[in-house]
């Protein structure tokens, strides 16, 4: 028995030993792309920290769980502090189980400002200070609009700054192949008018242009509200918009009902979707990219943000097998400028601690940034940051949107309380292309709204 | 993973020896405060009396602790959340009522709850007995009988998984993957996105938990057609009863409490159902249930736990009655032997 015990004991401590040691990407003060300094800087400042522990939760999963780790291999490096990252498929449910129990996770990373607004609103979250919000201003691509989508009232209905930004995604991307359009003979469309056309074009001429998948599980529907909200930002001006994430402007409203009719043209027209109409609810939003690199293409054009290069068939080479354009605005509305719409994760500390506040403190510092951004699939509009880090071309061009942006508007779904954002209005769209009508489809998300005030 | 492995076998080890501890030293102490000596008889038959008195609670305390903790708190405390607003601070009376009988999403629910009612203890029950008479008389009976109770073994999720590949649906030209529509197209017809047509997809939902749970009535019925004496049924072949009369008049009838006791279980288990509708549709496409519902209020984007409350009260006060029948006809039938 005790001979056993000690087996199990022995064999227990050989595997807690090959836990590895925190391997760090790329080996500090080499690469010089890297801002080194900062990194030397940081861990100078929080060397205190020796084996506190650090609970972090966050919505990346699959790959991009693998990159934030790498992120964090530093963070652990520097301040010897304790870190543990989880992950749940739902998170946004998962957060809400945790934060009632009472057993919140230090730091909670999620993609959704309306969802930390009930939370910090609940008295979850911890204010982060206004040097911080300060620093997001000064520091970020169009800064304002960053601190404002971490603002949030909190229980004692005062406002306060919430959530650090920490990895953006461009939304208004279009995909597509490169090789397959100089076949094709298509120019890349400058206007929306001339997207309609290129679009009938392919039709024409035997093809099918757009590859459009609604699939998510649960979250089935949300790829639409992307749609609808690029096109919002493009037939109406920003002020709008953000009534509209606020049910200021009803989703009734002719204005909104026109962006989903728009958004329709698109994905309700059985010769414009690759597998007709009936597919673009079923096909799952991480297979539908697929379509692009058929052999003959199954598709010419898709509508997605900045990560879905990470569901590219593997060995996709950015910019040779495959490169994005803006998503284009209309000529008939020309003093709308170019509008990006975007999202991003955000950080927030639900259980304060003294590692908690270190591992916001190395959000600032720019090797934070700089390790996944050479690993691709990272964005951010911190403007301190070595663009010559990312990964491709590609990718700098879609920071440079970011860090460039003066119009900025974040995802709206994310913005709208999360009944409706995460809710009426996915179900909502994907009625919509089950065959409802905009008028239809916006009325019952309306009176969704409706029913949570 | 060992060393999980390790501490939760550890867990297991201390959790015995604290709960025989517990019933071992309490017993002790019981009996050290009222001692039973030899002198006074008077204060010792007392003392016997108090101990008898006393000793069940000591056994069941621990039980009975649980039980409130997980059980009845709950149950007052989503009571009282109901009348409470989004955040659980604001009094707001019936408010919350109110708004479940005037939403549309809620009044779904409920329809729906109702057709998976009607539609899936009734197919089990059905199919079950259908399947034990059956698998009784044949050779590979017993074969037959594991494969049809090899889906109970699944889990839910899995289960839905496994089905949401029959149901799967590939656009245009491609080559349907899924064995619901490679069947429809072989015999020409058009492939359908089976769990988004509104409401039949309900019932392509109903299949898998009819799937899963037809093993379950099976086997019980199974046995309790065992339990039917070799005379009657004799008798009635005697009689010139046909096979048909002979399941209706004979079997039925016989068995006819098992059949009450599989179909209450399967309704209890429908009106939570669950798994199922959030990983094919999570409600979309007017599959809502009410359980999903329940958790869509509660977890979906900050919460409103005053309105969920309100949807678990319904789901509760729903079971309550079929849960009543069901203990009292189990102990008239206690009773009765």
């Amino acid at each position: 028995m005790k001979k056993s015990f000690l087996m199990g004991v022995a064999v227990a401590a050989l595997f807690a030993g090959a836990a590895p040691a925190a391997d760090l990407k790329f080996a500090p003060g080499q690469d010089s792309k890297f801002n080194w300094k900062s990194y030397d800087e940081f861990k100078a400042a929080h060397a205190d920290l020796k084996g506190q522990p650090l609970t972090i939760f966050g919505p990346w999963r699959g790959e991009d769980e693998a990159f934030f780790r790498s992120v964090l291999a530093y963070f652990t490096e520097a301040t010897g502090v304790d870190a543990k990252y989880s992950s749940s498929e739902n998170y946004e449910q998962q957060i809400v189980i945790d934060t009632q129990a009472g057993s919140p996770p230090n730091v909670a990373i999620l993609p959704q400002p309306g969802l930390l607004a009930d939370l910090a609103g609940k008295g979850f979250l911890t204010p982060l200070g206004d040097d911080n919000s300060k620093w997001i201003k000064d520091n970020y691509g169009a800064g304002d609009s960053w601190v404002g989508y971490g603002t949030y009232k909190g229980k004692d209905g005062k406002e306060a700054f919430y959530a650090f930004p920490y990895k953006a995604d461009v939304k208004s991307l279009v995909w597509y192949v490169p090789e397959n359009f100089e076949e094709a003979g298509y120019k890349i469309p400058t206007t929306m008018e001339e997207l309609h056309a290129l679009t009938d074009q392919i039709v024409k001429d035997g093809g099918v242009p757009w590859c459009i998948g609604l699939g998510s599980g649960g979250a089935t529907g949300w790829p639409a509200t992307d749609w609808v909200e690029d096109i919002m930002l493009r037939m109406q001006p920003p002020e709008a918009y953000d009534k509209w994430t606020t049910n200021e402007l009803k989703f009734t409203d002719p204005a909104v009902v026109a962006a989903i009719d728009e958004f329709g043209k698109f994905a309700k027209n059985e010769k414009y979707v690759d597998g007709g109409v009936a597919a673009v609810a079923s096909t799952d939003f991480r297979d539908s990219p697929k379509g692009l690199f058929a052999v003959p293409p199954k598709c010419y054009l898709h509508h997605q943000a900045s990560f879905i290069p990470s569901f590219f068939p593997e060995g996709t080479k950015l910019g040779q097998d495959a490169d994005f354009f803006y998503m284009p605005t209309y000529a008939a509305h020309p003093e709308l400028g170019k509008p990006v719409l975007g999202a991003g994760t955000l950080v927030s500390i639900t259980k304060d601690s003294k590692a908690a506040r270190a591992f916001i403190d190395f959000l600032k510092s720019p090797i934070a940034h700089e390790v996944w951004m050479a690993q691709s699939s990272f964005l951010t509009p911190y403007k301190g940051v070595s663009t010559d880090a990312y990964a491709n071309p590609q990718m700098k061009k879609e920071g440079e949107i970011l860090t460039s942006a003066t119009t900025f508007r974040f995802d709206g779904s994310d913005l709208m309380p999360g009944k409706i954002g995460a809710g009426a209005f996915w179900t909502g769209m994907v009625d919509f292309v089950g065959g409802k009508s905009a008028e239809e489809a916006a009325g019952e998300i309306q009176s969704a709204w409706d029913g949570i005030k | 993973m060992l060393s999980q492995i390790v501490s939760a076998l550890g867990v297991v080890v201390v959790a015995v020896f604290a709960c025989s501890a517990y019933f071992y030293f309490s017993n002790k102490i019981l009996d050290l405060a009222l001692p039973v000596s030899d002198g006074d008889v008077r204060a010792a038959s007392r003392n016997l009396n108090r101990r008898a008195v006393i000793r069940p609670w000591l056994f069941l305390g621990p039980a009975l602790f649980l039980l409130f903790v997980y059980l009845v708190y709950p149950v007052v405390a989503t009571f009282i959340l109901s009348f409470y607003d989004r955040s659980g601070l604001q009094f707001v009376g019936l408010a919350n009522y109110k708004w479940a009988i005037g939403d549309r999403e809620f009044r779904q629910s409920i329809f729906n709850n109702i057709l998976w009612l009607a539609v899936v203890p009734a197919a089990c029950t059905f199919f079950g007995l259908v399947i034990a008479v059956m698998t009784d008389r044949i050779w590979w009976g017993n074969i037959a009988k594991s494969i049809v109770f090899m889906p109970m073994a699944i889990s839910f999720v899995g289960a839905s998984v496994i089905w949401k590949f029959i149901y799967e649906y590939r656009g245009g030209n491609d080559v349907q993957i899924g064995l619901l529509n490679a069947i429809v197209q072989l015999f020409g017809g058009t492939p359908e996105v089976w769990i988004s047509v509104p409401f039949w997809n309900n019932f392509f939902l109903m299949v898998i938990l009819i799937w899963i749970q037809t093993g379950f009535a099976m086997v019980i019925l199974s046995a309790a057609l065992r339990g039917i004496p070799e005379e009657t049924i004799e008798a009635a072949v005697i009689d010139g009863a046909n096979g048909w009369q002979i399941f209706w008049r004979i079997m039925v009838p016989q068995v006819w409490g098992t059949i009450a006791v599989v179909w209450t279980t399967i309704t209890i288990l429908v009106l939570k159902v669950f798994d199922i509708v959030l990983t094919m549709t999570n409600g979309q496409w007017q599959t809502m249930v009410l359980a999903n519902l329940m958790f869509d209020w509660m977890f979906r984007g900050g919460g409103d736990s005053g309105r969920s409350a309100v949807i678990a009260i319904i789901i509760m006060l729903a079971v309550t009655p079929i849960m009543i029948w069901n203990v009292r006809r189990a102990n008239r039938e206690l009773k009765g032997h």
